[in-house]
């Protein structure tokens, strides 16, 4: 990888051989200057364990040139409080929103305690039984999706268990089921199950996350693994590959073997060494056969959608299997083939930096550094208590690591807030609500009319945008600069999200309104009220010539009415919401 | 044509504007890119004009049920591997193609009809068995890995992006944005070299041409700064200058030069296509018929536009069919076959048959074997490039043989490609007006072919 002062002319070579996770580095005094950092003594325990066992966390290769040693977690310093802005741009990374109480809390405990709070909250209020309850399980929606919209929203902008949302939204974009792409009966409930299922493993261990997507209905569907029937010579039938590939290529290890600082590993010829082939591919396949339906179906009662599926003797592949370096004997039923499988793709030394990468891409920042991905890999390795991917402890790492806690210095730090982020944050910052509680926001796909993004509704199992995306021309292009959420961005969707975000200022999304009770009561302050929402909005990313041109341009306006206040807090909204500053979240 | 050799008063021209931009002022190399400051480019008049528009069929489209074997002794055995998958000979028989070489004869899907009649009128050709490569490979060397393969075969997003842009995820130019880069200073406004109606394609990224996205209405205007916002002409003002300044953050920077490009763009094209008299030829409604309807409209107002060389992407996905293949894979067929047969009569009306190629692309191909409902990821694959210019009626390529672990086969019924992608691509290149010495620049790994025009066109 090019350093960040290096910026090479385009060529060819480094396309064809980029390992698809570059770390860059940082300057080291960025790092190590001016940590906030006001981590509870339970948090540095966990730092100091973590760093203990990341040596021999990450797996080695004797082929492969070793990578640098992980810089050493500077000691935190538990001194000052966070400020209002460092609160509020952590509760942007923890959740989507920074709300006054919230704030307030973490000023005074500190975020580990906030994460601490929001990790106890249990799961309530379920998906599937929302859905039921509304009077959705009805014939009439048996091949719709009706009800699932409904509930996404419901929960994204209103329940108090904001960073397992902001989780769930994150492992939906890497254990990707869609909309588009469940051709089932009771499709809405299978998504809504799905969901559920995501809610209750977000804050256990990987493994069981691992399982629970395995054998979901809503999985089994998505990616066939549902009805995968044996090999038959006779007619020449092979296992369908599909999950096989999949939860390798996008859910576990990934394609290339990786350094636990999440760098390829490269054999003698320079390239990176892949981690599986299309005959281990075509193996593996085998012990995903036999699986269906965990209950009998139902054209009245979508209740079997819920069931992890079950194994069918008879359509497994009978004889010996091998998954990556593990043997399967023949003697292994097909669920015990599965457990084997699990457990090696589980303990695989890829998953850590392969997937705590990706959980620092979705909740902190498009390039985080190799030393990052290395503390947050040895804490998927150990939690401290000896624990495996213990996501709890992943998400702490991710989310109080000092490169997350630091403001961000380089001119590639930080990432584009993905169209639903920026929905959901206002939703939540200015209190929607949905008088009917149908929370009848819908599909925002339409990349001319609405945001180009919806949950659950991506293109493909490849998600909505790639982790090794690299937008083409640009200083990103040129530099190798990862950033996802680009994927998105292009001439329509950037005007489409102006346009569907100013009508929601002002009028809401059909019967779902904000309200600005409080910001009006700043209207006539044109630079307090400014300063108001750029804290809360942009958590310290706004800079005081940007808010000076909002409070210039709304000062035109006239507060005497309550129009006109009105229209002061509507414009400063969007405009606040539309500047760079505020879309790239730093 | 190539940058390096911008004549020199238009070299002049593209240093004032820049630095009438401000661009300069941010001393970086990368801030004097061409597609940085769009019309910068522009050039000299247009003396013809051509346009290559690429159908990429998301998912890896299932070659064994688009060109299906129908000679008695091939169907026989395609409908032994194909099982339940077979589709019957008997649907065959319309859409029957004549007796190829070799005795061999083979049926478009049924589905595809309208496409049967461009090929009896001479204007739809067939690649066969094409794919990604890095230079000729037998299948001794593909099992030996004595030669380089393409990395991350069988992969979605990895053989997308190798088909588009000649190396995996991670690629930031494709050869439909390279050939973009050498008529930049043939359009009028660089902007509208390489357009996508479809989402962002690394195939439509040039390294100094841009790809412009518009949607399937047409360009998207920006209603808070184009009226007073919330009342306010002074906010609106200042929104405009919010989202379009330069910025020093890269990432900053990147949007807010989308934003500018959109805002630009959207003023020249709403003008320009809103002058349109509109097209007669109909068009469905699903969205590939949609997305060449917006083709064919932007197509129309190329002088306007000030057009000579345009490079499109559209799109279809859903054609990962490891399930439902009966069912799902002929809907698919039947909106490629009504969206191109739409669009070819539109540029018939439009009166450019002659300088609009249309092709298509996909990840890869499949197996040919069977998992039961549907098949697998594979590589080669067979592919269509239509266009008043194409000497259509025929195969192009060598027909694979019909078996399983048969002389193309790498397991399953995948093909090794034999012809691929860059011979493809060299080929729609050159007729673009590509010289021969560029084509290095467009496709890096072309010296390893010694045939680089497959000879599609008269």
């Amino acid at each position: 990888m090019p350093a960040l002062s290096a910026l090479p002319a385009l060529s060819e070579l480094p396309e064809l051989f980029r390992a698809p996770s570059p770390p860059l580095p940082e300057p080291a005094d960025a790092l190590a200057a001016g940590l906030p950092a006001a981590l509870t003594p339970a948090a540095a325990a966990l730092s100091s364990a973590a760093l203990l066992s990341a040596c021999g966390g990450g797996g080695s290769s004797d082929t492969t040139p070793a990578s640098p040693p992980p810089a050493p977690t500077p000691p935190p310093t538990p001194t000052a409080a966070p400020t209002d802005a460092q609160a509020a741009r952590f509760l942007a990374q923890a959740g989507f929103a920074a709300l006054p109480a919230d704030i307030a809390a973490v000023k005074t405990n500190g975020y580990a305690a906030w994460l601490d709070t929001q990790l106890a909250m249990p799961v309530t209020d379920g998906h599937y039984d929302w859905m039921v309850a509304k009077g959705y399980a009805v014939e009439a929606n048996r091949n719709s999706f009706a009800g699932l919209d409904n509930t996404l929203w419901r929960k994204l902008m209103t329940a108090p268990d904001t960073l397992r949302q902001r989780v769930v939204l994150a492992l939906s974009e890497i254990f990707v089921i869609s909309m588009n792409g469940l051709p089932v009966q009771w499709p809405g409930f299978v998504g809504a199950a799905y969901l559920d299922m995501l809610e209750q493993n977000a804050f256990g261990t990987y493994r069981a996350l691992l399982e629970g997507v395995t054998l979901s209905t809503g999985m089994g569907v998505y990616l066939n693994m549902r009805g995968n029937q044996k090999e038959d010579t006779k007619t020449g039938r092979v296992p369908d590959e599909n999950y096989a590939r999949e939860v390798m290529q996008l859910m576990s290890i990934g394609l290339v073997q990786l350094n636990a600082d999440g760098s390829a590993k490269v054999g003698s010829d320079g390239k990176p060494l892949e981690t599986y082939t299309q005959t281990q591919i075509t193996d593996l396949a085998r012990v995903f056969t036999g699986w269906d339906y965990g209950a009998a179906t139902s054209t009245t009662d979508p209740a079997y959608v819920r069931k992890p599926m079950a194994n069918i003797a008879a359509r497994f592949s009978t004889g010996a299997k091998r998954v990556l370096d593990v043997d399967i004997p023949a003697s292994a039923d097909g669920p015990a083939a599965m457990k084997t499988a699990l457990d090696t793709l589980a303990s695989h030394a890829n998953v850590g930096p392969f997937l705590g990468r990706q959980l620092i891409q979705r909740l902190v920042t498009s390039n985080p550094s190799a030393a990052y991905v290395a503390r947050v890999s040895a804490v998927w390795a150990n939690n401290g208590a000896g624990v495996r991917g213990d996501l709890k402890a992943v998400i702490r790492a991710v989310l109080l690591d000092t490169e997350a806690r630091s403001a961000a210095t380089t001119p590639s730090s930080g990432k584009l807030r993905e169209p639903v982020q920026r929905l959901l944050q206002w939703g939540r910052s200015f209190g929607v609500t949905s008088a009917t509680e149908a929370w009848n926001i819908g599909d925002t796909s339409n990349p001319a009319t609405r945001l180009g993004q919806s949950p659950l509704r991506s293109g493909s199992v490849f998600n909505f945008f790639r982790p090794g995306y690299v937008p083409p021309g640009s200083a990103l292009g040129s530099s190798g600069i990862t950033a996802p959420e680009f994927q998105l961005c292009n001439e329509s969707t950037v005007a489409g999200y102006l346009n569907f975000l100013q009508t929601a200022i002002a009028s809401g999304i059909g019967e779902v309104k904000p309200s600005y009770t409080a910001e009006l009561a700043l209207a006539t302050d044109a630079p307090a009220l400014v300063a108001s929402l750029a804290l809360r909005l942009g958590g310290g990313g706004i800079s005081a010539i940007t808010e000076s041109t909002v409070a210039t341009a709304i000062a035109t306006i006239s507060a005497a009415t309550d129009a006109g206040k009105l229209n002061r807090v509507q414009a400063a909204i969007l405009m606040l919401m539309a500047c760079p500053e505020y879309l790239i979240q730093k | 044509m190539k940058l390096n050799k911008l004549p020199q008063l238009q070299r002049r021209e593209f240093l004032r504007r820049a630095s009438a931009l401000g661009v300069a002022g941010t001393a970086a190399p990368w801030a004097l890119s061409l597609a940085g400051i769009g019309e910068a480019a522009a050039a000299t008049a247009p003396g013809d004009y051509k346009a290559l528009v690429c159908v990429f069929l998301y998912g890896g489209n299932d070659y064994g049920n688009t060109l299906i074997p129908y000679d008695s002794a091939s169907y026989t055995a395609y409908a032994g591997i194909r099982q339940s998958l077979a589709i019957s000979r008997d649907a065959l028989a319309a859409t029957a193609l004549p007796v190829a070489a070799g005795g061999r004869q083979m049926a478009l899907a049924p589905q595809l009809g309208k496409l049967k009649s461009l090929w009896d009128a001479g204007t739809l050709a067939v690649q066969l068995n094409v794919g990604t490569l890095v230079q000729p490979t037998t299948l001794a060397q593909y099992k030996a890995q004595s030669v380089p393969l393409p990395p991350k075969l069988f992969s979605h997003n990895d053989q997308q992006s190798t088909w588009q842009a000649s190396s995996p995820e991670g690629a930031t130019s494709g050869w439909g944005g390279r050939i973009g880069d050498l008529f930049l200073n043939s359009n009028a406004t660089s902007t509208f070299t390489c357009i996508n109606v479809s989402g962002n394609a690394v195939f439509m990224a040039g390294r100094q041409a841009a790809q412009y996205q518009v949607s399937t209405n047409g360009a998207v205007a920006v209603n808070g700064i184009t009226k007073p916002l919330f009342g306010s002409q002074a906010c609106a003002t200042a929104l405009r200058s919010l989202i379009t300044a330069d910025r020093s953050h890269w990432m900053e920077a990147e949007l807010n030069r989308v934003v500018r490009r959109s805002v630009d763009a959207q003023v020249t094209l709403g003008a320009a296509l809103a002058g349109l008299p509109a097209l007669g030829t109909a068009f469905g409604t699903a969205s590939l018929s949609a997305q060449l309807q917006m083709v064919a409209k932007l197509i129309a107002a190329r002088q306007s536009l000030g057009a000579a060389r345009q490079v499109y992407f559209v799109s279809i996905g859903g054609f990962d069919l490891h399930d439902l293949l009966v069912a799902q894979h002929p809907l698919l067929l039947t909106q490629v076959n009504d969206a191109l047969a739409s669009f070819y009569a539109a540029t018939v009306e439009l009166g450019v048959a002659q300088q609009v190629t249309t092709f298509t692309a996909s990840d890869f191909g499949r197996t040919l074997t069977s998992n039961g409902d549907g098949s697998d990821h594979g590589w080669g694959s067979h592919h269509f490039v239509m266009g008043g210019a194409v000497k259509g009626g025929r195969f192009y390529g060598t027909l694979p043989s019909v078996s399983v672990n048969g002389p193309d086969d790498v397991g399953q019924g995948r093909l090794l490609p034999t012809t691929s992608v860059d011979q493809l691509a060299a080929t729609l290149a050159t007729w673009m007006g590509v010289p021969a010495t560029d084509l290095p620049t467009v496709l890096p790994q072309i010296g390893n072919y010694t045939t680089r025009d497959l000879g599609y066109f008269t």
